[in-house]
């Protein structure tokens, strides 16, 4: 039972982690080029084998959450055949939120990594 | 569950006036078709979607909720009580005209009552199906939940209790020292009235975005 918890508060840990990341990733993955959503939802699976897998009821509100603050621009195509795509790409604010981002990312993982290096006082 | 049923029910969780409104409800619609499309069954690309209100909650944690302002929240009261004063008004002359003396003073106590009543029931009628009076609609403002999604028939019946119990200064007495504006009923019911006018203006500017198909949401 105490295992089941633990492995539980492990996941908790991870789902965590990726939601306070999701903006950078997101951002990350249209920095190359804009996308639509469920576009971004396949590359980030198979770019990261499925490690950073998200909902795609998580990625579209953070869509919108971007959008809203100007950090993306958006464009609409209409197919002949089939419901109009909304791509997204990257605007001057959100390359610099981006380097922002990736910033205090590299300093954190960094200091994580650091951290995690060292031996603790107990052991 | 059909594909329209599903969006049907995130946007039943979005106020009318939420940004880009429309174009959430067709990117769900063309997201879920790409994953049809891709072999999945409609079940499974609903399920990768959520709950639709949940969803809905997500899309509104992005729309800050500004609290209205006193002076629009006093006009739009104005104007509501102004049109059910017409009205009454326009009743109180067609009797006098048609009526024998005699029965006047009973047809303007009638017509008082039924403005009365009639204000009541509009009110709650028009903040729960709507999300706003017409007085509210004419200043940009909007009710809804505290996390901003539509008011149940409920919430509006209580936040209206107090104009039925004749309360309701005191009530909005509590909107000048509560950090949110709200009258001590609106807390109760846990709703909120808030500033509509610049998501009104998100949304009015995505017609120019020349998407006829926006138009049915």
């Amino acid at each position: 039972m105490k295992t089941d918890n633990r492995t539980e508060d492990r996941k908790s840990i991870g789902r965590e982690l990726r939601r306070g990341s999701l903006e950078l990733i997101v951002l990350h993955l249209i920095s190359s080029g804009e996308a639509y959503g469920y576009e971004i939802v396949t590359r980030l699976t198979t770019e990261t084998n499925g490690s950073l897998e998200v909902t795609d009821g998580t990625l579209y509100p953070v869509l919108y959450r971007l959008e809203r603050a100007g950090f993306v621009a958006v464009r609409w195509e209409t197919p002949e055949r089939g419901v109009p795509r909304k791509y997204y790409r990257l605007t001057e604010a959100g390359q610099l939120e981006l380097r922002a981002l990736e910033q205090e990312w590299t300093t954190f993982a960094g200091a994580m990594a650091r951290l995690l290096r060292t031996k603790g006082k107990s052991s | 569950m059909k594909e329209n049923e599903y969006i049907d029910k995130v946007l039943a969780c979005l106020p009318r006036a939420t940004p880009l409104r429309a174009q959430i409800a067709l990117e769900l619609r063309g997201h879920i078709a790409e994953r049809m499309s891709q072999g999945q069954s409609l079940e499974e690309a609903v399920a990768q979607l959520g709950d639709p209100a949940t969803l809905a909650g997500s899309y509104l944690s992005a729309v800050p909720l500004e609290p209205a302002p006193y002076l629009p929240r006093i006009a739009a009261k104005l104007v509501d009580m102004g049109a059910v004063i017409a009205i009454g008004s326009l009743f109180v002359l067609i009797a006098w005209l048609v009526l024998p003396e005699e029965m006047l003073p009973f047809a303007a106590g009638a017509a008082v009552v039924a403005c009365g009543l009639g204000f009541l029931v509009y009110t709650i009628t028009a903040e729960h199906r709507k999300g706003q009076t017409i007085g509210k609609r004419l200043a940009g403002l909007q009710v809804v939940t505290e996390s901003g999604t539509p008011i149940s028939l409920g919430q509006s019946i209580v936040r209206q209790l107090p104009m039925a119990l004749q309360i309701l200064w005191i009530d909005a007495f509590f909107a000048l020292f509560t950090d949110r504006r709200q009258r001590a009923f609106e807390m109760l019911s846990k709703t909120r009235v808030v500033s509509a006018s610049a998501q009104s203006a998100s949304e009015a500017a995505q017609g120019t975005m020349g998407l006829g198909s926006l138009g049915s949401y």
